[in-house]
């Protein structure tokens, strides 16, 4: 009698200990159920042979019953892994701070339309109309149609219908292809094609247009904060900014200087200026309310490489020929992507960190209310 | 519908049952072929619960152990029955097909 509780505790310590594999939940419902049926079930196989052979049999059954109950702890763990993979839908991860959130659904309805306003710009069509307008003989529709140009002629024009048609993760999806369209086209020719900052600034424009659809509460909740009048006002600005940028010339009639290709025929001065001061000043504007500045932050993200492109302008402006000025600053790779990123990294770890905390604090004051030993799950 | 399962749910659909006593009830049912252990039955059981099919009915201790009892819930009855008919359903078709006595009962 002795002998069988000593074996008794001893396998139920075994048991105990390989149900250590179970989830916490399943292991403080049932793990006493389960000891007790894995004892009986051991005692009924108390076999009258002899001897060894009922050791033997014991031991065949013992070791299945352990197995048996390895593999019923991952199959538990397995289905509650595959529950929660099942309930993440991807797509509809969000940014959880409200105020980033707003800004994000403002970049998700500015970013696509300024994408607009680069790929019409990008093929000259502005400069067009206005050449068309004003009888300039200047501007007509970009001839040749390159490979590279392939993501922006169709992505731009493509994101933009599904925005519209409130298609927002297709959108979303949309720009990324047409972010991860242009950098694969551009490794086709040349790798320097990439010091461009026009391609710069088109790339990180439509991949900060494929995380503000994506994260965001999207362009209905966009176009409420920005309303239409404010969207129009955007795009028509762009518009015009895009058209002066490249044909400022047309209008002002300031000295002609040499072609580049996004940069295209580099304004004069006046342009130039007149166009800074907008944009300083809607910054500026910008900076008044807390969702207006993190729409600031966000759309920082792609311009400075557009920074780069302006500079090269004002050395043209002041100097006849980019480059002439050692004041310059070339644009390469590294300067053009990297300040970027490292905007939008710490953009991205600020508002995790800024969960965190929240997160945190919800604990801190779900335990003080619901008293000592009782864990709040967050 | 996998056998273990369904032998389960057959031998919950007589009376709740506890965990033991469902491992023998099956091994009776499947005449010593599905010998259901612990790790095995108590996955299903979690399946099952979550899925609805099955629940706890009450507890009582017995030689110092806990041994809870579960039930077959309605839905739980409703697919058992809706499984017994497909069963019935390809027995019969490869009954006749083999010529067997059998038909539709």
């Amino acid at each position: 009698m002795s002998v069988a509780a000593t074996r008794d505790s001893r396998m139920e310590k075994w048991y105990r200990w390989l149900l250590a594999l179970y989830p916490r939940d399943h292991r403080r419902e049932h793990a006493e159920e389960m000891v007790g049926v894995l004892l009986a079930a051991d005692g009924d196989a108390r076999v009258r042979a002899p001897k060894p052979v009922a050791w033997a049999l014991r031991f065949g059954q013992h070791t299945a019953d352990s197995a048996d109950l390895v593999g019923g702890a991952l199959r538990i763990r397995g289905r509650i892994a595959l529950n929660r993979l099942r309930r993440m839908h991807w797509l509809s991860w969000t940014v959880r701070d409200e105020r980033w959130s707003d800004a994000l659904a403002v970049v998700s309805v500015v970013a696509p339309l300024l994408l607009l306003v680069a790929a019409l710009t990008e093929f000259r069509i502005p400069q067009a109309v206005a050449s068309s307008i004003t009888g300039h003989p200047h501007w007509g529709l970009t001839a040749t149609l390159g490979l590279a140009d392939l993501p922006m002629a169709a992505g731009a024009p493509g994101v933009t219908l599904l925005v519209f048609l409130r298609l927002r993760r297709l959108a979303g999806l949309g720009a990324l292809a047409t972010a991860t369209g242009q950098v694969a086209a551009g490794a086709v020719p040349a790798l320097a094609g990439y010091a461009d900052p026009a391609v710069a600034f088109t790339v990180l424009l439509s991949g900060t247009a494929a995380v503000a659809l994506l994260l965001s509460p999207g362009p209905d909740r966009g176009l409420a904060l920005l309303t239409r009048s404010g969207t129009a006002l955007v795009g028509a600005a762009a518009l015009i900014l895009g058209g002066f940028s490249v044909g400022g010339d047309v209008w002002f009639g300031a000295r002609p200087t040499r072609f580049d290709d996004f940069g295209g025929k580099v304004a004069g001065l006046p342009a130039d200026l007149l166009i800074a001061v907008v944009l300083v000043g809607a910054a500026a504007a910008c900076l008044r309310a807390s969702v207006s500045r993190r729409v600031l932050v966000l759309l920082a993200i792609p311009v400075i490489p557009y920074a780069f492109l302006w500079q090269e302008k004002l050395a043209v402006d002041l100097f006849g020929e980019p480059g002439a000025g050692s004041a310059i600053i070339p644009s390469s790779i590294p300067l053009l992507y990297l300040p970027p990123l490292l905007l939008a990294s710490l953009v991205l770890f600020g508002t995790w960190l800024a969960r965190r905390r929240a997160g945190e604090r919800d604990r801190q004051v779900g335990s003080a209310t619901s008293g000592p030993g009782s864990p709040v799950r967050a | 519908m996998q056998e273990p399962t369904f032998l389960i749910l057959t031998a919950l659909a007589a009376g709740a049952q506890h965990g033991y006593g469902i491992m023998n009830d099956v091994a009776r049912i499947s005449d010593g072929r599905v010998r259901l252990r612990a790790g095995t039955l108590y996955a299903a059981l979690d399946r099952l619960k979550a899925d609805g099919l099955v629940t706890g009915d009450k507890e009582e201790i017995v030689d110092g152990r806990l041994r809870r009892y579960y039930r077959i819930t309605d839905e739980g009855t409703a697919e058992l029955a809706a499984e017994v008919g497909r069963l019935r359903a390809n027995a019969a078709v490869a009954a006749s097909r083999l010529g067997l006595a059998g038909g539709t009962a």
